[in-house]
Formats: structure tokens, sequence, C-alpha cells
């Protein structure tokens, strides 16, 4: 491999371990808002890096205009489907957990 | 020496195995929110696996694959947040 | 002699095709009831300024505008007659709220009614506010939950108007024909067919999609400073998304997972869509907080760590959004702490 490739592998795996993050958070996380912290925002990360990556190896023209709009369109659509689905849990009214839930004492 | 595509390779294969971890929390539930976020997660590591299948094999036209499937697992999130909210527990 | 109780009526008013008929309608049931009792016109606007903030700037002009030639139209329709007996009351609703669905919109209107002791609504056919997808039906539905009579004004569509009001929504065609046509073209590889299918699919997607395209046009004049300002600030959000993600990895990954989740509520000084919806998404992006609900009384967030909470009440983002927005003046307006504004008690 080439020094590029190496350099383009390393921002890929790095993606990889926030995407590992978002997958971990998702499991472990006690309730529903605070999953889609890690939804949002590990995800997120993880998108902009992997997704450039390969765009950074499909160097025709085209192909990296369209891994761009994949990422802007990730970018803006992530966080936006994560309040969306906040939003839905919190309007049917599902109470946050809070670490006095757990300890049973009021903060 | 690790080949460069194989690389690539590898890393799209450890984004189809976080699909599979969040896809635990499609089946542990509690609520439909917390699937519905899961599935979320599973489908942008999908799109992320597919961008990098695309990049190790040289087939741009796996991006448009992606971006269809981007639209497509935004339309659900969003689908379902409206339905869920407005129409009552539908799904 | 005593004045009996007037006729109240009623009239939601938007830039609808029908508006100078359902004005007619309007007129000709007021002189009809106005025989043997006063009548009260109302026309309301609706706005649809989504606002966070109810001291908003400029965007209600427009409204003002349209009550203004409703209540000329008003003038022109009734006979000398009973001019004197026909009020006309005008007022721009809706401004300190957060309006989404058909039942938002009918809540203000229904809110508005009981203030005003309204007994009868009368409906645009055409009605649609917010320049959105037609929602008459459901909003018609919504409305019979108060106790107010709901008409739709009947009125020939085919108003001989059409063609100036149609003015507008046919530019907006255009321009998503356009956008539609030229992303067709940039994904495609030119070839003589993909001008054709491209074509075809920009005209679908612009008869289908125009109708629910935001309507608010953009500020030329700003919008050059707008996306220099927007460079600055998305290399200040991209750091602010790097350390958001440390945040979370640490907190994820510590076997204790030492977090502290708690709501709270934020009144954010921003207006105008795009400004809330940046926000809404910088929010969410950034260290431990995720908006939640954005509604009349500001922003719902929920923030995952204390650290986290403490950032977002000293106001960074918020500030650099209005930066982008509104130009270095707006930039130093106080930070919500020093407003005043700690979201305490709001927790759950």
């Amino acid at each position: 491999m080439t020094p590029f490739e190496w350099v383009i592998v390393g921002i890929a795996v790095v993606g990889a371990f926030f995407g590992a993050v978002a997958a971990i958070g998702i499991v472990r996380l006690p309730d529903v808002y605070t999953r889609a912290h890690a939804a949002s925002k590990s995800d997120t990360l993880a998108t902009v890096l992997a997704v450039g990556a390969a765009a950074l190896t499909l160097d025709s023209g085209l192909s990296t205009v369209k891994s761009v709009f994949l990422i802007v369109f990730l970018f803006v659509t992530n966080p936006t489907a994560a309040h969306a689905i906040a939003r839905a849990a919190r309007d049917q009214g599902i109470e946050p957990w809070t670490t006095g839930t757990e300890e049973g004492d009021d903060r | 020496m690790v080949e460069f595509e194989t690389a690539l390779l590898a890393v799209a294969a450890a984004f189809v195995l976080f699909a599979t971890v969040a896809l635990y929390r499609v089946y542990a539930g509690p609520t439909t929110h917390d699937r519905v976020i899961a599935v979320n997660v599973a489908g942008t590591n999908t799109v992320i696996a597919i961008a990098l299948v695309a990049a190790a094999f040289g087939q741009s036209v796996f991006l448009d694959v992606a971006l269809v499937y981007a639209l497509l697992n935004f339309l659900l999130s969003i689908a379902f947040s409206k339905f869920n909210v407005e129409r009552g527990n539908v799904l | 002699m005593t004045d009996p109780d007037p006729v109240r009526l009623l009239v939601p008013v938007d830039d609808s095709v029908t508006l100078r008929n359902t004005v007619a309608y309007a007129v000709e049931r007021a002189s009809a009831a106005a025989a043997d009792r006063p009548v009260e016109l109302h026309f309301v606007v609706v706005t649809r300024t989504r606002s966070v903030s109810p001291d908003a700037p400029s965007e209600l002009g427009d409204a003002r505008d349209l009550l203004e030639r409703v209540a000329l139209w008003v003038d022109e329709d009734a006979t000398e007659a009973i001019r004197p007996s026909i009020t006309v009351d005008t007022d721009v609703i809706g401004v300190d709220r957060y309006l989404f669905s058909p039942g938002d919109y009918a809540d203000t209107l229904l809110e508005y009614a009981a203030d005003a002791d309204v007994e009868r609504i009368i409906l645009d056919p055409e009605y649609s506010p917010g320049g959105a997808a037609p929602l008459l039906r459901p909003l018609e539905f919504e409305l019979t939950r108060g106790d107010v009579t709901v008409e739709e004004a009947s009125v020939d569509r085919q108003a001989k108007r059409t063609v100036l009001a149609r003015a507008a929504p046919l530019s907006k065609y255009f321009t998503v024909f356009g956008a539609a046509y030229l992303f067709y073209l940039l994904l495609s590889t030119w070839k003589p067919l993909d001008f054709f299918t491209g074509f075809v699919t920009a005209a679908i997607v612009s008869v289908v999609l125009a109708p629910v395209v935001s309507g608010e046009p953009a500020a030329v004049r700003r919008t050059g400073g707008r996306l220099l300002r927007f460079v600055l600030y998305a290399v200040y959000l991209l750091k602010e998304i790097a350390v958001a993600n440390l945040q979370i990895a640490y907190v994820v990954l510590h076997p204790d997972l030492p977090i502290d989740p708690k709501l709270v509520r934020f009144q954010a000084a921003v207006w105008s869509d795009s400004g809330v919806t940046t926000l809404a998404n910088s929010i969410t992006l950034t260290p431990g907080t995720l908006t939640v609900r954005v509604a009349e009384d500001g922003f719902e967030i929920h923030s995952l760590t204390e650290g986290a909470r403490e950032d977002l009440f000293d106001g960074g983002l918020e500030r650099a959004v209005r930066f982008v927005f509104y130009g270095r003046a707006a930039a130093v307006i106080p930070s919500p702490r020093e407003r005043g504004d700690t979201g305490e008690g709001e927790d759950g």
C-alpha cells in the first residue's frame, strides 16, 4: 500500500471506531433519549469519516461529487431523524431516564 | 502485507457487524422508538458499508444504491414519528 | 335602544386563489345577517413565521399587507345601506407558536374564536396556511372539536383573478423543475437519453413537489454574506462535533456509564425557519445535547451530562448561529445565562 492508501484506511478505521461507539451506545444506554444521542452524534461522524475515505479512493470527479452529496445528506438527516424520534417519544409521554430513577432518590 | 482493497472490505465488514449489534436493540426494545432508532443506526451503517464496498471494487454505481438507501432510511424515521404522533399508535 | 349582540364571523385568510371570492362570500353572508343585528367580520392570518421568539422581525409585513387588502375588498363589496352595520377586525395570530399539523392551526383558530366569541367560521376552500400541501379537510375536521359552526365558502373556483394569483406559485414550479433537472444532469452521464429522461423526471418532480417546497424567497442580498459566515461556522461546528464524539465515546465505553441525563428548556434568541433548524441540528450534533422538541416556549433539550448543560447555557452555539444569519452585530446579544434562563426546575 502507498502512504496515501494508508491514510485512507486510517480514516476509515477511525470511522469504524465511532461506528462501534454508536452500536455499543445503542445497546448499553438506558433509555430512548440517551440512545438517540449515540445514534445521532457518533453515527454521523462515522459516516463522514468512512464515506470520506470512500470519496478519496474513488478519484473520478462524478463519484466524488456523489460521495460528498451522500455525506452532506446524512449529515443533515441523521440529527433530524434522531430529533423526530425523540420528539415522538416525548409527545407520547415517555419519561427520560435520570440517575435518580435507579438509585431511588430525587437528584 | 495487506492489500488496500482488502483493508477497505474489512472496515466494511466491521460496519456490517455493528449493524448486527444494533439489531439486538431492535429485538430487545422495549419501546417502538428504541427499535426505530436502532433500525436507523443499522441502516446508516449499511449505507457506509455499501460506500466502502463501492470504493474497494471501484464501482461508483454502488454509490447510487447507497444514496437511495440513505433516502429510504431517513424516510422511515420521519414516517414513523409522524404516524406515531399524529394518528395515534398506528405502528 | 340597546345594541343587540353582534353576529361575529371568523374568516381565516391566506394568499389563495379563491381569497377574493371568499371575502365576497363572507360579505354576502354578513349583509344577509346585518338586516337585524350588527355584524363583526374577523379576518385573521395564521402566520407561517415559525419563530421561536414572539418579537420576531420583519416577516409579519406580508400578513399585514394581506389583511389591508382584505379590508379594502370588504369595503368594495358592501353596499351603502349595510356598510354602517359591518365592522371589520383584522389580526395576525399564531406568531408565538410552532405550527406544524392541521391540529395546531385548528387550536390557534379555535382559541381566537373563543376569545372573540365567534359563532361561525367561514373557510376558504383553497385555504392552505404555511404554503404547504392542502390541509383543508383535516383542518375542517379538527375545527369541529370546538363549539363553533364551520362552513366552507361556496365560491366559484374558476375565479377571474386566477391567472394573477397563480403567478407566484408558477415561478416556484419552474424553480423546482430547474433545480431537479440540474441535479439529475449532475449525477448522469450526459448521454442524449439522459437529457430526455431528466426532463421527464424533473417535470414529475416539479408537479408533485412544488406545492410543498418552502415558500420563503431567499434574500439574495444577504445570502452571499451568510454563505461566507457559514463556512466559518462549519469549521467551528466540526471542532465541536469532534469534541462531542470523543465525549460520547468516553461515556459509552466507560465501564460505569457516567451519565446524568436531564431535560432542560431553553429560550433561543434565533428567528426564521432556517435559523431555528440550523441551531436545532447543531445542538444535536454537539457535545451531549439533543434537541427533543422545538415548541412555542423554546427548545426542549435532552442533555447527557452536567458539562453539556453548562456549555449550552453559555450560549456559544446560539451566538454562532446568530452570527451566520444576522451578522456580527446580532452575535453580541447576551447568552441564555445572562438573560436569566438557566432551565432550572424544568426537568421531567
